[in-house]
């Protein structure tokens, strides 16, 4: 009986680190086999550099500009929208109102839609109806309109965990109610908020479907946001499909934009956790 | 109070002025140079980008445009007067005869054998057992002995997609013991293995064959795979790589169609592993 018992608390040992070791695995799997493919040729100049002969020399320099400048304008656009959005969800309106039902049920449905979805409507909206044409401007309009549900959807989320004392405090200091939003309960909320506008950037730098109709394939050094600029993850899926030979710059450019994805996913987390120490601190006194 | 709420909005109108007018200033600058515009398949645009690039080098107020979205997006945009030209990777249809094909390159596939292999032919028919693996051995074939190894080719490839279509199999049908990516890899899997078979963009074969490459491109419905029989229109598994316009092209637009055309891109053309139209 009790060797029984064991036996059986062993398997679920068993089973409960199988999970995480499988997704370890495929993680391993994954970022050795493209750093194994690419690694030999990255260097600073691959980074500068224009590419030639289709990508499958030079470098990815006004690439990676064009990536960033998309990523920007995205973020310009939909951090301010979307606070203003969840705030007026979390603070302003009744939360079982049938208006605020409407539009969380559209954002969850927003969520789900594929980005080739986005991808189109943009290329209709941004880039024919409003003359904005292949742009990184439509681009990043295009990406904002795909990660503003998700984005809402968090910070609406860290705003309704802020404890009830602080606003009633706020209201008993006789603090208006947009001093009370700006001064106490967004920097409360601030490291949640951050979450969701990691999560938000995260698909924003990987996206493809959505920017090949929008920010266009035009590997040049854009001089402004009207110009078409190629996003690095449409770069690594025209050399990987499009270009014969391109296999191994597909690769190369693939740790760029992972080593990107990194480093924006870190230095998020460097600032949300310097941010909950200092919300913290102030939140005791 | 008042003061407390005018304030951010004021400061607010201001910026939004201010950046309005940097974006108007952005859109006068980048308007200053003339632009052509190139939309449709994903198969040419790389090679127009190029193209685009060195005929920029010697017009430097002129930018080439190279955008993607597929033969009927080409087609379309041609059309509709969005893109000066259009990319259309195949003959244009008879309810396309409103708009005017420029033939840039042909991408061909040939199917390729290890030059030890004694099979001198293979018929529509064999191709497709062999490949959907209903033939695993050489010897159901004729000469020869041991097990077919059928090589394919990645999903998305063109090459995939033109072999596909043209013998009208679907893609999950393929039995293939290997699958590589591009020529280059299908070329020396091949050269390594003598019971191996796959197929590989024309231009690429050829010229590896040329080369002294150990493998041996099958002639397709008695017609040879060489060059001259791509050009001619003679060999079955070719498709053209078009430009497509509405009206004649004029100006700078014809320039640069004459120049795609033309002996000084035929490197660029080779490079992306398709036949050039001139010599």
């Amino acid at each position: 009986m009790i060797e029984r018992s064991r036996f059986r608390f062993d398997g679920h040992l068993l089973l409960v680190w199988a999970a995480p070791l499988t997704i370890t695995a495929i993680f391993v799997w994954i970022v050795g086999g493209v750093l194994l493919h690419g690694l030999d040729q990255l260097s600073w100049s691959y980074l500068v550099e224009a590419p030639r002969r289709a990508g499958r020399q030079g470098g990815i320099g006004p690439i990676l500009v064009s990536t960033l400048l998309i990523v920007s304008v995205c973020l310009a656009v939909a951090i301010p929208l979307a606070l203003g959005a969840a705030l007026l969800l979390a603070e302003f309106v009744p939360r079982r109102s049938t208006g605020a039902r409407i539009v969380r049920l559209s954002l969850d449905v927003l969520a789900g839609v594929p980005s080739i979805v986005f991808g189109l409507f943009g290329s209709a909206f941004f880039c024919s109806l409003l003359g904005l044409r292949f742009s990184i401007l439509s681009g990043g309009l295009t990406l904002a309109c795909m990660i503003l549900p998700v984005l809402i959807r968090t910070i609406e989320q860290s705003l309704r965990g802020v404890p009830n004392a602080y606003r009633m405090g706020a209201a008993a200091l006789g603090l208006t109610r947009t001093r009370a939003i700006v001064t106490v309960l967004l920097p409360v909320a601030a490291p949640g908020v951050l979450v969701g506008v990691l999560l938000g950037v995260g698909r924003a730098v990987a996206e493809t479907a959505a920017l090949i109709f929008t920010s266009g394939y035009v590997d040049r050094m854009p001089s402004s946001v009207l110009d078409s600029g190629r996003a690095l993850s449409v770069h690594i899926f025209d050399l990987s499909l499009n270009v014969p030979g391109g296999d191994a710059a597909a690769y190369r450019a693939s740790i760029v934009l992972l080593l990107l994805l990194m480093l924006i996913n870190g230095g998020m987390l460097c600032i949300h956790s310097l941010l909950k120490r200092v919300m913290g601190i102030s939140a005791q006194i | 109070m008042i003061r407390a709420i005018s304030f951010p909005f004021r400061k607010g109108r201001s910026f939004l002025a201010l950046s309005v007018m940097a974006l108007l200033s952005v859109a006068a600058s980048a308007h200053a140079a003339e632009t052509i515009v190139l939309t449709g398949s994903s198969t040419v645009a790389p090679l127009m980008a190029e193209i685009g690039k060195r005929f920029e080098e010697t017009h430097p107020n002129l930018r080439i445009d190279v955008q993607t979205g597929g033969s009927s997006r080409g087609v379309r945009d041609a059309r509709a007067g969005l893109a000066d030209i259009g990319m259309v990777s195949r003959p244009l249809t008879d309810s396309e005869r409103d708009l005017t094909a420029f033939t840039l390159a042909y991408d061909g596939v040939a199917f390729i054998l290890h030059k030890s292999n004694p099979v001198k032919t293979l018929t529509r028919q064999q191709i497709i057992d062999i490949f959907t693996g209903k033939v695993r051995d050489w010897s159901e074939i004729g000469p020869g002995r041991g097990t077919i190894v059928v090589e394919n080719k990645a999903e998305g490839r063109s090459t995939l997609e033109l072999f596909l279509t043209h013998f009208d199999i679907k893609s999950s049908d393929v039995k293939a013991a290997v699958v590589v990516g591009d020529n280059q890899e299908a070329i020396k899997v091949i050269a390594g293995n003598p019971l191996a078979i796959g197929y590989v963009s024309i231009g690429s074969a050829v010229t590896e064959a040329g080369l002294g490459v150990p493998i041996k491109p099958l002639p397709m419905d008695g017609v040879e795979a060489t060059i001259d029989a791509v050009k001619q229109k003679r060999f079955p598994l070719v498709r053209e790589l078009n430009l497509v316009v509405r009206k004649q092209p004029e100006g700078v637009v014809k320039e640069f169609i004459a120049y795609a055309q033309s002996d000084q891109v035929t490197d660029l053309v080779k490079d992306l592993y398709y036949v050039p139209v001139g010599h």
